[in-house]
């Protein structure tokens, strides 16, 4: 078969795969790096559960060739934090119930950070997150406590933001 | 134990799946794998009713990679269902619906798999379909032209094209009708809806050395999954183990079995570890969605807006196989009833086979389709007679001892409360505060399905406790409620309770996560659990501190009696040496309540559990021009009994809710000629942020004697009223009632423009 050589860094950490030309980046990151936390279900960029960080934007990685992302710089849900560290958003949805299944919140969670990485600072109202959260279907929630989630982590990452 | 004293239960503790989920460390079963996998796929009917003549796999069955392909030929021929046991693995003579499985195929990768789908040949002749169930209630084509011969549960009355058909009579509804002030006729329609879980159905199944298959999947009903196994692979159910790793969503779409069959056989045939996922086109062609309705509803009144009487009949799409069609239409009945007293009721529901996919137990079955019908009319009755909707059902609903439908008595009533505090909360007394702006009200009541659990609790040496339940987690809490019915009755935290995994191998049976029942069975079994092992600890503790178990509690971690003081991991420690552990085997069931046989007829479900009563209120604006609705308030007050976890429970109300509004506005599985026309999830929409207000929700509690603490079943409930509670909202708006689900921006507009020709 035609594989060729893909140098992807994911999550700060340096791989080289052999990937078929067909492959996305999702396949990759699940099947061969073992990236399990970017999820898998409509496979046509309608649901938003494989949303990873590339290059810091989020993207739907379903859709994405990975020969394409060739030298790029993937981040996963295990790469913002781990159980001993949360980041403010993996905290924030614990703390304000917006977690149900679950299997919805990796690419929420990313695509929050993505929103709130654009915007350093700020403090979005809740319609602005709406809107940015609006790609991601979550069937569990309604919606209203990964909104509050946000807001809260958006208030929190201000605050020691300002402090630094 | 009075539930202001409680420590645990109560409580807005986070969840104990909650650091795994939002760090991607949960296992689901879509992530799990087994080295030398192979993939499977499934080959679906093109065609809605033909007969199959040929099946030709030669062609996909040499290519490189495919290990293995199989069809009804090769499989025991063996009919299955849950009320009708019509159901068959593989499409046999006859393919009965588009998407009806007629092959599958297990191959090394996807790709490879797909292809040898695309090679396999099928001849079909097509046979005249049968698309609408009324048509079908008429119609000489038989879908199943062997029913008679099928098994069926006792209960289920069934003739030809009907699977299921049952009644509810109370009283003498013609003469009611014959002497009424007014009486009201009207007809209602609801459409499919797909569950919409985000992961979705998929299963990896592997055979032992002893021929045990263990399948690790997404099921809501393990126990269920695995009888349903044994028999299609004729086994005995103990070679059957079903395993659930973690489960995105379910909704009642994962109760019965899905994908797990064509796993457990595509890996019998080629002695290899086999997956199988559906895709999205699969889950919206061939899943287990909420059936299509039609619903006729004929209301007496007085001339006070007093019921009098109401009859009526629901017609349930069940699709090809009757799946829970029989026992949804069935349930639909008492929906019709409502909270209401009612003079007389004379109810039907049938449940009727078509040329469609077949269909299951979506939240709330029946719930919503019998709701936005019940109450829709209520309204209409009320502006007909001049009253104010929420006047005419405060003048109507149940009160404490008052008898339901099947003659069961109504207990710990709180629908006045929840209809007060919804229409306060939404502003009631300013129905129409500008043009085109709407307040509606609807309020429904619903069974707490009770059925068998039981768990295990061992407590370990550090003095934790482990708790082993058959039930799945779904997302919705329950487990984590559970445990804190459990932590609270042992004195210890919630973090210090365990749960395993689901593994039918290891775990006490549960009736499974369905019907608002996982925390207050599992939580009723806790209970039982935690006194057998005070008892345990007890009597190891008189020893030890030499006191009279009489004189015992437990306070902190520790068995007190009086100033002296053992810990609970001392216990633990001193039980493992010298008596084999601490564990204990706690069980509920909750027995229905009495009833009245001679009103309920040929019903699966004759009297409802433990009911909760509630109301939603929501305020919308609807676009004169394009007939879009905005949302701009929504209120729930909903009895819970006793709210184990709040978070939780307002979790459980805004995704019903979010649900129901899609149900109402914009969800539909779309059919042209037996052919699914919106096989996607850009088609088929479902709410995103951008549709689902902030949705306000008022717990209400009110105290059944059955659950834990006086809890009552909490899930499925948000889900009923959101239809009914919109369709009156945009006749507030517009003067029109769409009839008709989804209430579509352009059903409404042509309503509205009808209304002013
Ligand atoms: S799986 Fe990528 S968007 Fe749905
Ligand atoms: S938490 Fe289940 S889909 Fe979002």
């Amino acid at each position: 078969m035609n594989r060729k050589i893909l140098n992807i860094v994911v999550n700060g950490e340096s791989h080289q795969v052999l990937i078929e030309p067909h492959w996305t980046l999702l396949q990759v990151l699940r099947n061969e790096i073992g990236m399990m936390g970017t999820k898998e279900n409509c496979l046509e960029a309608e649901c938003g559960v494989c949303t990873v960080l590339l290059d810091g934007k989020a993207i739907n990685s379903c859709i994405l060739l990975a020969a394409q992302v060739e030298g790029c710089s993937v981040t996963t849900i295990e790469g913002i934090g781990d159980p001993e560290h949360l980041h403010p958003l993996q905290e924030a949805f614990i703390e304000c119930g917006a977690v149900q299944c679950g299997y919805c919140i990796p690419g929420m969670i990313l695509t929050a950070k993505s929103f709130l990485d654009e915007n350093p600072g700020c403090r979005p109202s809740r319609d602005e997150i709406r809107e940015a959260i609006a790609g991601t279907l979550c069937r569990c929630t309604g919606y209203r406590k990964i909104i509050d989630a946000v807001a809260t982590a958006a208030d929190r990452i201000a605050l020691s933001g300002a402090k630094q | 134990m009075s539930a202001h004293t409680h420590r645990v239960a109560g409580h807005r503790l986070p969840r104990r799946d909650g650091v795994g989920k939002v760090t991607g460390k949960h296992v689901y079963a879509a992530d799990f794998k087994l080295p030398g996998m192979l993939y499977g796929r499934v080959l679906r009917s093109t065609r809605a009713h033909a007969l199959i003549k040929k099946i030709d796999t030669s062609r996909a069955a040499a290519m490189a990679g495919v290990r293995g392909i199989i069809t009804s030929a090769d499989i025991p021929q063996i009919r299955y269902g849950t009320a009708v046991r019509d159901t068959t693995v593989f499409a046999t003579d006859r393919a009965l619906f588009t998407g009806h499985a007629i092959a599958a195929v297990a191959a090394t990768s996807l790709e490879i798999a797909e292809r040898a789908l695309a090679a396999i040949e099928v001849e079909y002749e097509d046979l005249p379909p049968l698309f609408d169930p009324e048509e079908a209630l008429k119609s000489d084509i038989r879908i199943h032209p062997d029913w008679e011969t099928y098994k069926a549960l006792p209960i289920i009355s069934r003739n030809r094209n009907i699977a299921g058909q049952a009644r509810i009579r109370v009283g003498d509804a013609e003469a009611a009708f014959a002497k009424a002030h007014k009486v009201y006729e009207h007809r209602f329609s609801t459409a499919l809806q797909h569950p919409g879980y985000t992961e979705p159905r998929v299963a990896t199944a592997d055979w032992d050395a002893n021929g045990i298959v263990t399948v690790w999947c997404n099921t809501q009903l393990p126990f269920d999954t695995q009888t349903t196994l044994a028999e299609i692979l004729d086994l005995p159910a103990a070679r059957v183990r079903v395993t659930v790793p973690g489960i995105g969503g379910g909704f009642g779409g994962k109760l019965r079995i899905g994908v797990e069959h064509f796993a457990a056989l595509l890996a019998r045939k080629t002695a290899r570890p086999v997956k199988v996922m559906s895709t999205s086109e699969e889950e919206l062609t061939a899943a287990l969605p909420r059936q299509a309705s039609i619903v006729l509803l004929k209301t007496a009144v007085d001339k006070e807006g007093h019921l009098l009487a109401r009859s009526g009949r629901i017609i349930v799409d069940c699709g090809a196989y009757a799946g829970s069609g029989p026992g949804t239409a069935a349930i639909a009945l008492q929906v019709m009833a409502g909270p209401y007293k009612t003079g007389a009721l004379a109810f039907e529901s049938i449940a009727v086979y078509t040329n469609k996919v077949h269909s299951g137990s979506f939240r709330a079955p029946a719930g919503p389709m019998a709701n936005f019908a019940m109450e829709c009319q209520i309204d209409m009755i009320a502006k007909d007679l001049g009253l104010d909707p929420l006047e005419m059902r405060l003048r109507n609903v149940v009160k404490e001892g008052d008898p339901g439908p099947s003659g069961e008595i109504h207990r710990s009533v709180s629908i006045e409360e929840c209809l007060r505090k919804a229409a306060d909360a939404i502003g009631w007394h300013d129905r129409n505060p500008e043009p085109g702006r709407g307040k509606g009200i609807a309020c429904s009541w619903w069974m707490t399905t009770g059925g068998s659990s039981g768990v295990y609790v061992k407590i370990n040496p550090d003095g934790s406790a482990t708790l082993v339940s058959g039930a799945v987690e779904i997302g919705t809490g329950a487990i984590t409620g559970a445990a804190q019915v459990l932590a609270e009755e042992l004195s210890l935290d919630l973090t210090d309770i365990n749960v395993t995994g689901v593994d039918t191998q290891a775990a006490p049976f549960d009736f499974g996560a369905q019907g608002s029942r996982t925390t207050f069975s599992v939580g009723n079994a806790c209970l039982a659990a935690a006194s057998e092992l005070r008892r345990q600890m007890f009597e190891l503790a008189a020893k030890q501190l030499e006191a009279p178990i009489e004189d015992m509690k437990l306070q902190d971690k520790h068995v007190v009696a009086g100033n002296k003081s053992i810990s609970i991991a001392e216990l633990a420690r001193i039980s493992r040496l010298a008596g084999g552990g601490l564990i204990a085997h706690g069980t509920a069931i909750s027995p229905a309540p009495a009833y009245d046989p001679t009103r309920v007829q040929n019903h699966p479900l004759p009297v409802w559990n433990t009911p909760s009563y509630h109301a939603h209120a929501v305020d919308l604006s609807v676009d004169q021009a394009t007939g879009k609705v905005t949302i701009n308030r929504y209120v729930v007050a909903q009895d819970v009994g006793y709210a184990i976890n709040p978070t939780y429970i307002e979790g459980q109300i805004e995704g019903g809710v979010a649900q129901g509004i899609g149900q109402a506005l914009s969800e539909e599985i779309v059919y042209q000629d037996g052919c699914v026309m919106n096989a996607n999830l850009t088609d088929y929409k479902m709410p995103t942020a951008m549709d689902v207000p902030e949705i306000e929700s008022i717990i209400v509690e009110c105290r059944s004697a059955a659950g834990p603490y006086g809890a009552k079943g909490v899930g499925e409930p948000p889900c009923i009223e959101p239809p009914a509670a919109i369709g009156n909202a945009i006749a507030a708006a517009t003067g029109c009632w769409p009839n008709s689900l989804p209430m579509t921006a352009e059903k409404i507009a042509a309503a509205m423009q009808v209304q002013h020709s």
